[in-house]
């Protein structure tokens, strides 16, 4: 039976026989607005790489890896047969509606790979065709299987599609929420004088996969920020053992089917909190809360960052802002970029503030935020200031 | 961690393969042969946005990201011809390594957004002056309409001969690697009983690699359950094995046969780590289970007999179907054996549709990496596969990888 969304529970992952949760047939009905895109924008087909997009279109499970990975045709999209055809060589993990026969093989010769193109079904005819990126080789082989010789941007059609979250994605990102929820409490408790950076991401990771989901979005999750002498803000975890006193940033994230969610908490290790550390986590919470306030229909990047300036706060080195959805999306406001972005009902950000004081240390909040009608709903949830 | 002197003498182009990785020596070599391959090339410079080729010109790091948002905060590195030193754009200045000077580190690009593109194409202007021979490993839309002016050609030419045979100091690094995903993944074997799903094989795995020194993760760890026919495995587009396949809360059972894969980081340099497990208390493998070990034994050794110098992909693959008794020992998508660098699966390819024309062309020389994984199939009973990483050296092969293969044998 179709799971009901009305009431009951909405986050879990695979404790319930039926009812409370995501419907992912709808989620993946309604995704298929991408193919309505397509048609305002005259586009024939689409020729995808970029994993978030094969998810969004797809829909099947990918095998998680790190890093980037230069495009290459991963799935194709044919407005005048309605299908989507996906390069995999089986089809677990791949929706019902992606029939076997839409599915096409790993090579690494680009010829065999040439071939199973040219036989999908109306792609050979199609007059306008879009890519969401593309390789000096693909630049130069893919017109050999598609009519144009002039490979076109899919990008403005992609990020449509994307940036509005139906219900469902929303009730994905509320699940990935709890789940980096989860992850920030392991986080907390792990934390004490003399811990490492390197062994929070540890039990990071640790707890993710506990919880059955071991693919995270990034292993930047925790940093301390020293009492004495300049604070940087720093993306990569170290071996020194994090001193007494010390400000810790916490920043957990989360993936579920694909939707990645996740918050920064500051939290000092061992003993109370100094009130140089109160001060600061006053500052970063009154900048977040005035953020999150600008997370309305119709507000700009540049609302956003005129919101921040109002706090009298200087601009951090990391963005204020950035949309989330399958992994990070446009805009990103912060350095210099997204002032002319505007915000929409069902956008979702990631939201963040961060302060730091010479002699205190660093405090980073970040929330997630649905911009909803009404305004803004965090859609993350944990004790604010130190904890 | 200290690391034995596992290369025993082993040297390449002459030069003794270290204990342990001199970073800063690698840096500098990997930017000359880079330089090297410009002025042979006639190319003017370099724009690289893949994450394992901007680590390989810079020596970057960044934290370990899924591919969307390593994509969105992607760092950017340029490359210019007469200057060794290159240009990293990066959203994280801490992962610059310190021979980056401040006048070539820079605030990040978006290359996959139009908002501030003009800053992309102004600061390769600035670098490179239009009409320069460019090599490019990535074209976004925003960069085609933004970034104009240049010869562009495929950055793959230039990468290639620097990546495909590693320094010694590379090889360190590899093995470094490799060294810490081994004991990692011991550790993951020893919690192995029925009932442990795959995703807490992750948890102790995961846990591991960061306490011991991994920089980061480079793929979900996979331990995949072998049903013992292939009509009773997934069904695939060319009949043959589905592998591998995303690790979920599956339950694992006594007596289910797991193929494990699994690969980090460090410094840049990516592991590879495959074997065959048993699920059980104390699991010992049937007499027909050991002989499929045998039989892949046998298959590595035969390659191994002929890999040097010289050697051709062709021979190399030649020896393992004949060692398996006249059948292709690797699944039809993939390979016998792939190298691995900053890349996890890069050049030489063994094996692949790429056909026997590519393989009787592709020479071995001393520094190229060969991470073998045969598999040896045998229906109704699962099978045996497992990689085994060598080095090419300059009279022979040095082995980069060195764990057992509980519960069927011994060390290499």
């Amino acid at each position: 039976m179709s799971p009901e969304r009305e009431d009951g529970v909405r986050t879990g992952l695979m404790a319930l026989e039926d009812g409370g949760r995501v419907d992912f047939t709808r989620l993946r009905a309604e995704r298929r607005r991408l193919f309505e895109g397509m048609g305002s924008a005259g586009l024939d087909a689409l020729i995808l790489g970029r994993s978030a997009n094969v998810r969004y279109a797809a829909g099947a499970r990918q095998l998680w890896r790190a890093g980037t990975s230069p495009f290459a045709p991963m799935c194709v999209m044919v407005a005048a047969t309605g299908r989507v055809h996906l390069l995999s060589v089986w089809d677990e993990g791949v929706p019902p509606e992606i029939s076997r026969q839409e599915l096409y093989g790993l090579f690494w010769n680009p010829g065999n790979l040439l071939q199973a193109l040219a036989a999908i079904p109306g792609l050979p005819q199609a007059e306008r065709v879009g890519t969401d990126s593309l390789t000096p080789m693909f630049a130069q082989l893919l017109p050999s299987v598609v009519r144009p010789a002039e490979l076109e941007d899919a990008g403005p059609v992609l990020r449509a599609a994307r940036a509005r979250k139906t219900e469902d994605e929303i009730a994905c990102l509320t699940v990935a929420a709890a789940l980096a929820e989860a992850g920030l409490t392991a986080l907390e408790v792990a934390l004490e004088p003399g811990v490492t950076e390197r062994q929070l991401v540890g039990v990071y990771h640790e707890a993710m996969s506990r919880l059955g989901t071991p693919a995270v979005p990034s292993d930047s999750v925790a940093f301390a920020t020293p009492r004495h002498g300049p604070v940087s803000f720093r993306h990569l975890a170290t071996e020194r053992p994090v001193g007494i006193g010390e400000m810790v940033v916490l920043s957990p994230g989360a993936l579920y089917a694909g939707y990645e969610a996740g918050l920064a908490r500051t939290r000092v290790a061992g003993g109370s909190p100094p009130d140089d550390a109160q001060a600061l986590a006053g500052r970063a919470g009154r900048a977040l809360a005035a953020l999150v306030a600008a997370c309305r229909p119709g507000s700009t990047g540049a609302d956003l960052r005129r919101a921040w300036e109002e706090t009298g706060e200087p601009l951090p080195p990391v963005p204020l802002a950035h949309g989330m959805g399958i992994g990070p999306e446009p805009p990103v406001v912060g350095w210099g970029r997204g002032g002319d972005a505007v915000l929409e009902e069902g956008n979702v950000l990631s939201v963040q503030a961060w302060v730091s004081a010479e002699g205190t240390g660093g405090h980073l909040e970040r929330e997630l935020v649905l911009v909803g009608a009404e305004g803004p709903e965090v859609l993350t949830r944990s004790r604010r200031g130190l904890g | 961690m200290t690391v034995e002197d596992w290369a025993a003498g082993a040297t390449i182009g002459g030069r003794p393969v270290p204990a342990s990785p001199d970073l800063a020596r690698m840096r500098v070599e990997r930017r000359q042969r880079l330089q090297q391959q410009l002025e042979a090339q006639g190319i003017d410079g370099l724009l690289l946005l893949g994450s394992s080729a901007v680590a390989y010109a810079t020596g970057a790091t960044a934290p370990g990201e899924e591919s969307p948002r390593a994509g969105l905060f992607r760092a950017v590195a340029v490359v210019v011809r007469g200057d060794e030193t290159p240009h990293l754009f990066t959203a994280f200045p801490d992962g610059a390594p310190p021979d980056v000077p401040a006048d070539h580190l820079h605030p990040p690009l978006f290359p996959e957004l139009d908002d501030g593109i003009e800053a992309m194409g102004a600061a390769l202007a600035e670098m490179l002056p239009t009409g320069s021979r460019v090599g490019v490993d990535e074209q976004t839309h925003p960069m085609r309409r933004a970034v104009g002016g240049y010869d562009w050609s495929d950055a793959g030419a230039v990468m290639g001969p620097c990546k495909v045979a590693k320094t010694p100091d590379e090889l360190a690094c590899i093995r470094n690697a490799q060294r810490i995903n081994e004991l990692a993944m011991q550790d993951a074997q020893s919690v192995l009983r029925p009932g442990v799903r795959q995703s807490d094989l992750s948890a102790v795995y995961l846990r591991r690699i960061f306490e011991l020194g991994a920089t980061t993760n480079g793929i979900d760890p996979i331990w995949q359950v072998m049903a013992p026919t292939r009509d009773a495995n997934p069904w695939t587009l060319h009949g043959d094995l589905a592998y591998p396949t995303p690790t979920t809360d599956r339950f694992l059972r006594e007596g289910d046969v797991i193929w494990v894969d699994a690969g980090i980081s460090f410094a840049g340099y990516a592991s590879d780590y495959g074997r065959t497990w048993l699920t059980g208390h104390d699991p010992v493998p049937t007499p027909r289970q050991q002989a499929q070990f045998t039989r892949w034994r046998a298959v590595i050794d035969a390659v191994l007999a002929i890999c040097e110098p010289g050697a051709t992909a062709l021979e190399l693959c030649s020896a393992a179907v004949a060692a398996n008794g006249g059948e292709r020992p690797w699944i039809e998508h993939f390979y016998l054996a792939h190298g691995v660098g900053t890349d996890s699966a890069e050049m030489p390819l063994l094996g692949t549709d790429l056909g026997d024309s590519f393989d009787e062309t592709l020479v071995l020389a001393p520094g190229m990496v060969l991470v073998l994984e045969p598999i040896v199939w045998d229906e109704g009973a699962a099978g045996y596969r497992a990689e085994d990483i060598v080095a090419v050296t300059d009279d022979g092969w040095v082995a980069l990888s060195g764990d057992r293969y509980d519960p069927f044998g011994v060390a290499p």
